[in-house]
């Protein structure tokens, strides 16, 4: 077997706690991911990258360090990937899913901060993540107070830059962020040494875009009426997306479509005809967080959606790829990425057009809001989302949960009786066709 | 409890696993890439799930493509405990 201690050594890591958590993913990965039927073949590259998450990926981060080349962690959709990708330096995504951090999280945050931030926080304290001890600096925002305050934390640790998202939409707001996005190109030039040029910016725009229509093609083959790939399997696209060398991932990625429109094609569908689709809205899931999708899909639903941070609002809207002046594609990036409606803003009813939008695209018959414990924005955004829906005649459950498998058994109890009671609606959309 | 049998190739390194994949693919022989099990190996990396009617021709293949290095073949029997608890 390939023995990466030497590389986890090198990147001052704590082996033998590691090891603890090498010994839990397989077992986890099997039973979530391994026993699902009528794989599509295509999911194989997938598999490997989870096989391969702390030695490839860490050995091609280690060889591009060799080179001179930088390694950039970021957190949040926000952070412009294309900047980093223009800078010539590597660019992963760190959102930490793993219950396996908290108590580290916990030795320097309050109990009471959302799991994703304190598996953040102690993923890196713990020298556990060989990903955060890969990176040359880490990118937060100012999405949420709880990130705010660990970004001081971590920036003890780790060299760190955060950038200012405005929480409104006003023009004012995307001056501000325009020159935020200023202030990245000058902090990756001064990281990287390397000249950020309209050329450069150019080619970074295309690339990210290209990731992002591969999800998309992905996505629009989730609006079919007989699945091809289960909402599991594609949210395990979507996170990987984040942290996998952008070429290959989009070049596999694209072998599975071609894989998945043939299935299409023959009508071949990953579950049972009249399997309730639902659509998951709320907070990022980082890899290894799996939970909601399986308790979703072994409790007789189906993810067709993810209205999240590792979903559409990853992808969807391209940037403008015609500007020629740097100061054209700092406009476009900001425009772009300031058309995300993340419920760090205020008001934000364009999140509510793209729920409406997407469970309709996605033709959905429920709605699962999704929130991490603790996680204030979403949580109170409940309240104008249900009233949204309600008059649209939508359901949807509201389902709060974290990284632990404790509350498994509830959740499934919950869920079940949500899609039993979408059946009625079901049949009457079906006889009104 | 119930017990299921798996077999498991090992690889000494990733690219024995990808050589013997790209191979498998053209013979039309299934197969699952698979996180290493650790009952198997405490290293991390990949491994190779394949069914028991197929061992022998893999086997062959293996044999004819010296390039192509294993580490062996394994059974897995290991017991369905379920780590949702008994869903």
């Amino acid at each position: 077997m390939a023995d990466y201690r030497e590389l986890w050594k090198s990147l001052d890591m704590d082996l033998e706690k590691h090891d603890q958590l090498c010994e839990v993913l397989p077992k986890f990965y099997d039973e979530i991911y391994l026993s699902q039927e009528k794989r599509p073949e295509g999911m194989n590259y997938f598999n490997f990258v989870i096989a391969e998450v702390h030695g490839l990926r860490i050995q091609e981060l280690a060889e591009h360090r060799k080179n001179g080349q930088k390694v950039v962690g970021s957190f949040c959709v926000f952070v412009p990937d294309e900047v980093i990708s223009a800078a010539d330096a590597v660019g992963v995504g760190l959102c930490s899913g793993s219950d396996f951090w908290i108590p580290d999280g916990e030795k320097y945050l309050p109990r009471n901060s959302c799991p994703l931030v304190k598996a953040a926080v102690g993923a890196k304290t713990s020298g556990t993540c060989p990903y955060f001890q890969s990176c040359d600096l880490l990118v937060g925002e100012t999405t949420c107070d709880g990130k705010k305050k660990a970004w001081e934390i971590l920036g003890e640790h780790v060299p760190m830059h955060v950038m200012d998202l405005p929480q409104m939409k006003r023009e004012k707001d995307k001056i501000h962020w325009m020159d935020e996005i200023r202030i990245f190109i000058d902090e990756l030039e001064e990281l990287t040494g390397n000249k950020i040029t309209e050329e450069s910016l150019a080619r970074g725009i295309e690339l990210i875009n290209k990731k992002r229509e591969v999800l998309q093609r992905l996505y629009d083959l989730r609006k079919e009426e007989n699945l091809p790939i289960s909402g599991k399997d594609a949210l395990l696209v979507t996170q990987i997306a984040f942290y996998d060398n952008p070429e290959r991932f989009i070049e596999k990625t694209n072998e599975l479509c071609e894989e998945l429109e043939k299935r299409v094609q023959n009508k071949e569908s990953v579950f049972a005809e009249g399997t309730p689709r639902i659509l998951v809205s709320g907070t990022p899931m980082a890899v290894p967080n799996w939970k909601l999708h399986h308790m979703i899909e072994t409790s007789g639903g189906s993810v067709v959606c993810e209205e999240t941070c590792t979903g559409t609002r990853y992808f969807e809207n391209l940037v403008d790829n015609t500007g020629e002046t740097m100061e054209e594609q700092i406009k476009a990036l900001s425009d772009r990425y300031l058309n995300i409606n993340c419920a760090c803003f205020t008001p934000n009813p364009g999140r509510i057009d793209d729920i409406l939008r997407l469970y309709k695209e996605y033709k959905a018959d429920g709605v699962v809001y999704y929130t991490l414990p603790f996680c204030q924005t979403y949580a109170t955004e409940f309240k104008k989302v249900k009233e949204a829906l309600d008059k649209a005649d939508i359901p949807v459950i509201m389902i709060e949960s974290d990284y632990s498998l404790q509350d498994a058994g509830q959740l499934k109890t919950r869920l079940e009786a949500f899609f039993e009671m979408l059946e009625p609606k079901k049949e009457i959309a079906a006889a009104n066709k | 409890m119930k017990t299921r049998k798996y077999l498991y190739i090992l690889f000494p390194s990733y690219n024995d696993g990808l050589a013997l994949e790209s191979i498998l693919k053209t013979k039309f022989i299934s197969y699952t890439i698979v996180p290493t099990p650790r009952d198997l190996s405490k290293c991390c990396g990949i491994s190779m799930k394949v069914e028991d009617k197929d061992v022998e021709s893999i086997k062959d293949i293996v044999d004819g493509n010296p390039n192509i290095s294993i580490e062996g073949i394994f059974e897995l029997k290991k017991p369905r405990k379920s780590l949702f608890g008994s869903l």
